[in-house]
């Protein structure tokens, strides 16, 4: 019996580690990416601490102007979908019963109906009023369309938000106060919106959250507003390098930050209220110690690294990491040209003559594939023609040396590094977009903005 | 008369200012944002596109073409069927409801125990850590994981460190990556809707169940299921109609010689700018999902409004 | 203070769909009035209320206030304050809040609101508590912000719907007698809706009784209780023994039943069924148990019985009797010192005065 319960619980606690390891561990790995200065988001190997990969993002203009649009289009969607779907519970709770469960399918319709079928038929609807009314900027306009876009389904997740509370709702108040000579929308103003504030509050929350990260809806309706994610997705499609992972960073940091003000709000307020019930296993007042001090610890670690982050400089470690590659490239070249002239010093033993790659220029990446399949040479040699073109810092040394010669992405990543572009939404590699069916896509997608 | 009588009242209620401001937010919502909008689209599809018109067509016809374009494909074409389309969709389809199915037996035990946990600040720090990576962004949720299964990333890193292997394995072209990135992105609309069912529970149930000599299995299949069914159907029904509609993930964890449906619908309006093609794509996997999730209700007696909740 | 006015219900119908909630009712209610709608749960007499404040129309009739007809008018435009039976104060305001809301709505300044919410504070006796929130006062003190809440709107008419059942049995007494006094105080009419008989009783100037949409009775308090109209009003006010039988003679105001069990029995009719009663027709005859004498008296007015079981409830005895073919019978005599302790099964005999007796037309009893 004994053995059992113990046995459940270290079932439990695996498929707890488990189930968070699959939850949070992908976050915490992009996290620790943001400050590797492998110029391909990876851990391993850990080549220098460094903070570049966040002045890289503030610098980017798309990346700025993306939040600018995600901001105004968010602010929009929360205020339409906040009313449309305040608006729509008010009515759930007046419909007749007959109409009620039609009604509701009709209103909780559109979280089923997926997020591409809404952008496109957002766009192809307003694409023909305009065109009925004689052709309406507005109506074609990127922000108007993706607002409205976001709205259809957004405002049932809001509409849920307030179903719930309404349910607490006692309809004898509105009552009461038109009663005492209130006018139906000052009964609104005064007692229906108060207790409905809440609710309110986190469906705008959830509104904006929503809005912010939509993707598939978006995807069709932007127009020349692309939103943050629009952005981050051609990014992370067609260059990827770890300023998105600082991105994320950020985002994490004010994410949890604000999840923690706010359990520390609600313990304080509860606290004050007196309605903190205890409870077995783990004390409530613990939770709310902990909040606290995680919110503490997380502040000084802000602080303690925007302070660093002035001062802090990875040059010294990348000048030694270059040398050490650089040292460990020119035994390999060394060991390659020996090899190399074996070969050739063979071949001209057997009367052939060998001319497919150059004799002693290493750096052409497609006939070091071509003529050494090897795994460990042609990524090095490639990592070596990044340096040796004097590229930035160094940045651009290939993130591992085991790094995929077939996979694309990679091939395209150097080499949008070695032509020193800032924005890698541009398919640079004549190499990465051949192979990758997406890349093809995304390069006329790309075009037609 | 029935009608005049239900809007009398409707105003009566609410009064004549607000009443027309509720009743123009629901109708613009209903009209304008979900009835018109989903018209248009079928309308759209059922027209040839008119760059590219056949003989004798013009803009205005009504033409199947578009759908018998995703059944056949081209006309001429060698095959009878438009195979690699229709392999999409099938691929699409079952893939989602594999990612659904795997969604609901990772998130069960989880919304069981904190259904069941009430309020300790061990549970609200559980929840705190389920919500926050569900504020970041879908793509970057999908990068984060590409990072781990890309050839460079952290598993193939390990593996190879450890000598477990020594070439980098392809988990994007196996859509490993692909299938955990699906499930990753919409675990939480699994596991909030039981968790909300299982917490309704009286705990008492189980207790009563218990003390009769059930055992665990039984105590979940004749008790705790069957009440968590509503939840269970909800949060199934939103993560594979999620799943078979996201794009984010395919995009950015797809492999390259696999496509996800909705790849195909962006292809048509933004590659071939073929808007009328692409409609009929999305009317098709509109439909497919909705009659899949239909006949799943129906097979297992939920009704609609049980969804949301 | 606005005195009293006249509220008048000329034929009203409700109906919700085929069901219908109020029947035909026409009620007078003098201006400065208590007046009670008294039934049972269900009875249509909050519906009846809810159409005086205006929350819905009736199918049919008209609401007069003041001599005025109130069709059309929202209840926000009605002279009328409604005091709701969970009271239905606003949770997230104060309770000064709370009592001028009717103010705040019609713009008055804050200071003024201030001033009143003080002045009416100390009326109902809570001085100084102004800051608090609802959910701070106890059962009582809510009780009287809501009527303080709904006086200071300065109604013609204050509307209570069942106000006091939430509260025990101690407080409901005593806020009995504060609202009464409050009513006179104020003077103006008052309309409770309760189903406790002794809150009706003890209140109002006039009773209405209600049953499943249909008002059986108007009258006081005494009217209701020694003259019942119908054996719904006779059986639902108060406790009384019924007795089932045909009318063997009638003689004026008097008439002789034939009961079931008990036999031929005299008592006075009820004015309400005067000249309705013929010989032969089925008839109830009622007496309460107070009434009952433990004495013989004329052969029609003297039942025996076997004695059940006897209640000491302090100021007063219930003794339960067994008449003939297993008839049940109650009597209650009050505690005056000397028990008339009974043994059980001992064969009593007692009597009644035939005009504290009521027969009329065999009709439904209120279901207990």
């Amino acid at each position: 019996m004994k053995s059992n319960i113990l046995f459940g619980r270290i079932a439990l606690g695996v498929y707890f580690i488990i189930f968070f390891g699959y939850l949070i561990g992908p976050l915490v790995v992009m996290g620790f990416t943001a400050f590797n200065s492998a110029a391909f988001p990876s851990i391993t190997p850990w080549q220098c601490f460094t903070y570049e990969w966040f002045s890289e993002l503030f610098q980017d203009e798309r990346i700025l102007n993306g939040i600018k649009n995600s901001f105004i289009i968010g602010f929009g969607t929360v205020i339409l979908s906040v009313s449309i779907g305040l608006a729509a519970s008010l009515v759930l709770t007046q419909v007749w019963a007959k109409w009620r469960s039609t009604y509701y399918t009709i209103i909780i319709a559109p979280i089923l109906i997926p997020g591409v079928v809404l952008g496109i038929s957002t766009l192809v609807f307003w694409r023909q009023v305009s065109d009925m009314l004689g052709g309406v900027p507005l109506l074609n306009n990127g922000i108007f369309l993706t607002i409205i876009g976001q709205s259809t389904f957004i405002a049932s997740y809001c509409m849920l938000v307030f179903v719930a509370r309404l349910q607490r709702f006692d309809a004898g108040l509105t009552e009461a106060a038109l009663d005492l000579g209130a006018t139906h929308t000052q009964a609104f103003r005064k007692i229906l919106l108060p207790f409905m504030r809440p609710a309110i509050a986190s469906a705008a929350v959830l509104a904006f959250l929503a809005s912010f990260e939509n993707y598939n809806t978006t995807t069709f309706t932007f127009g020349s507003y692309p939103t943050l994610t629009i952005e981050l997705s051609q990014m992370v499609r067609y260059g990827i390098n770890p300023s998105i992972s600082a991105l994320a960073v950020i985002i994490v940091t004010i994410t949890v930050f604000g999840a923690l003000t706010l359990e520390v709000l609600r313990r304080r307020s509860k606290v004050k209220a007196g309605d903190i019930k205890p409870s077995k296993g783990l004390p409530s007042w613990l939770f709310g110690n902990v909040a606290t001090i995680l919110l503490v610890a997380l502040s000084f670690g802000l602080i303690a690294m925007v302070t660093t982050a002035q001062s802090y400089s990875p040059q010294q470690c990348k000048a030694n990491y270059k040398e050490a590659r650089q040292l460990e490239n020119q035994i390999k070249i060394d060991a390659l040209q020996a090899a190399r002239a074996a070969a050739i010093a063979a071949a001209a033993a057997n009367g052939e003559t060998t001319e497919e790659s150059g004799t002693d220029e290493p750096a052409t990446q497609g006939g070091a594939t071509g003529a050494f399949g090897g795994v460990f040479a042609p990524t090095n040699l490639e990592g070596a023609a990044g340096q040796n073109s004097g590229e930035d810092n160094g940045a651009a040394a290939p993130a591992s040396p085991f790094g995929g010669v077939f996979d694309p992405t990679n091939l395209e990543g150097a080499a949008g590094q070695n032509s020193g572009e800032t924005a890698p939404a541009a398919p640079a590699s004549p190499f990465g977009g051949v192979f990758d069916p997406t890349n093809l896509e995304g390069a006329s997608g790309t075009g037609g903005n | 008369m029935k009608k005049d009588k239900l809007f009398a009242e409707f105003f009566r209620n609410n009064g004549v200012v607000l009443g027309s401001i509720l009743f123009f937010l629901v109708a613009f919502w209903i009209v304008f944002l979900i009835l018109l909008p989903q018209i248009s689209m079928l309308n759209y599809s059922l027209h040839p596109n008119p760059i590219n018109l056949d003989a004798g067509e013009f803009a205005d016809d009504y033409t199947l073409k578009n759908y018998k374009y995703l059944i056949f494909g081209p006309e001429g074409a060698s095959d009878a069927f438009n195979k690699v389309d229709l392999m999409v969709f099938v691929r699409t389809i079952i893939a989602a409801m594999a990612v659904t199915v795997m969604n609901l037996f990772l998130c069960y035990p989880l919304a069981y125990f904190l259904g069941q946990s009430k309020g300790t600040g061990f549970v609200r720090l559980l929840v705190v850590m389920l919500i926050v990576p569900y504020w970041i962004n879908e793509i970057l949720r999908a990068f984060a994981l590409r990072i781990i299964f890309g050839d460079v990333g952290v598993i193939n890193g390990l593996m190879m460190q450890m000598g477990l292997i020594d070439q980098p394995y392809d988990f994007i072209n196996a859509d490993i990556a692909l299938y955990a990135g699906l499930g990753y992105a919409y675990i939480l609309l699994m596991l909030f809707p039981m968790y909300n069912v299982i917490e309704s529970l009286d705990r008492n149930q189980i207790e009563a169940a218990r003390d009769m000599g059930a055992s665990w299995i039984r105590i979940h299949r004749r008790v705790v299921i069957p009440h968590a069914k509503p939840g269970i159907a909800s949060g199934m029904t939103m993560v594979f109609m999620l799943s078979a509609g996201a794009l984010a993930a395919p995009q950015v964890l797809g492999g390259t010689s696999s496509l996800w449906f909705t790849q195909l619908v962006y292809q048509w309006f933004n590659d071939t700018l073929n808007w009328q093609q692409g409609a009929a794509y999305a009317i098709v996997l509109l439909i497919a999902s909705i009659a899949i999730v239909l006949t799943f209700m129906k097979i297992f007696k939920v009704n609609m409004g049980d969804i949301g909740k | 203070m606005s005195s009293g006015v006249d509220v008048n219900l000329e034929n009203i119908w409700i109906k919700f769909g085929d069901f219908v909630a109020v029947r035909e009712a026409n009620v007078n209610i003098n201006g400065g009035d208590f007046f009670s709608f008294l039934g049972p749960s269900g009875c249509g007499k909050t519906t009846i209320l809810r159409a005086v404040s205006g929350f819905l129309n009736p199918s049919e009739g008209r609401v007069l206030i003041g001599g005025k007809d109130m069709a059309g008018l929202g209840p926000n435009k009605r002279p009328t304050a409604l005091i709701f039976q969970n009271l239905a104060l606003f949770p997230l305001m104060k309770v000064w809040e709370n009592i001028t809301f009717s103010m705040e709505v019609s713009g008055a300044s804050a200071g003024e609101r201030r001033k009143r919410a003080d002045e009416l504070l100390d009326m109902i006796a809570l001085p100084g508590q102004g800051d608090k929130l609802p959910s701070e006062l106890s059962g009582g003190q809510k009780q009287r912000v809501a009527i303080a809440r709904a006086l200071c709107a300065q109604p013609d008419v204050l509307l209570l719907d069942e106000p006091l059942s939430a509260l025990d049995l101690k407080l409901r007494q005593h806020m009995r007698t504060e609202l009464r006094e409050i009513q006179q105080r104020v003077g103006i009419t008052f309309i409770y809706i309760t189903h406790d008989q002794g809150e009706a009783l003890t209140m109002s100037d006039s009773v209405a009784v209600m049953r499943a949409g249909i008002i059986d009775q108007i009258g006081d308090g005494h009217a209701v209780y020694d003259t019942p109209a119908t054996p719904f009003v006779a059986s639902f006010v108060g406790e009384n023994n019924v007795f089932r039988g045909k009318i063997s003679a009638i003689n004026g105001d008097e008439a002789t039943i034939a009961t079931n069990r008990s036999g031929e029995l005299l008592s006075k009719i009820t004015p309400a069924a005067v000249g309705k009663l013929n010989v032969g027709d089925d008839a109830m005859m009622f007496v309460r148990p107070e009434v009952l004498k433990m004495q013989e008296g004329d052969a029609k007015t003297t039942i025996s019985a076997k004695v059940l079981n006897e209640e000491f409830e302090g100021n007063s005895y219930s003794i339960y009797l067994e008449g003939e073919g297993g008839k049940q019978i109650k009597m209650a005599m009050p505690n005056l010192g000397n028990d008339p302790h009974k043994a059980k099964g001992d064969m009593v005999s007692f009597s009644y005065d035939a005009s504290n007796a009521v027969v009329m037309p065999a009709g439904d009893l209120a279901s207990e």
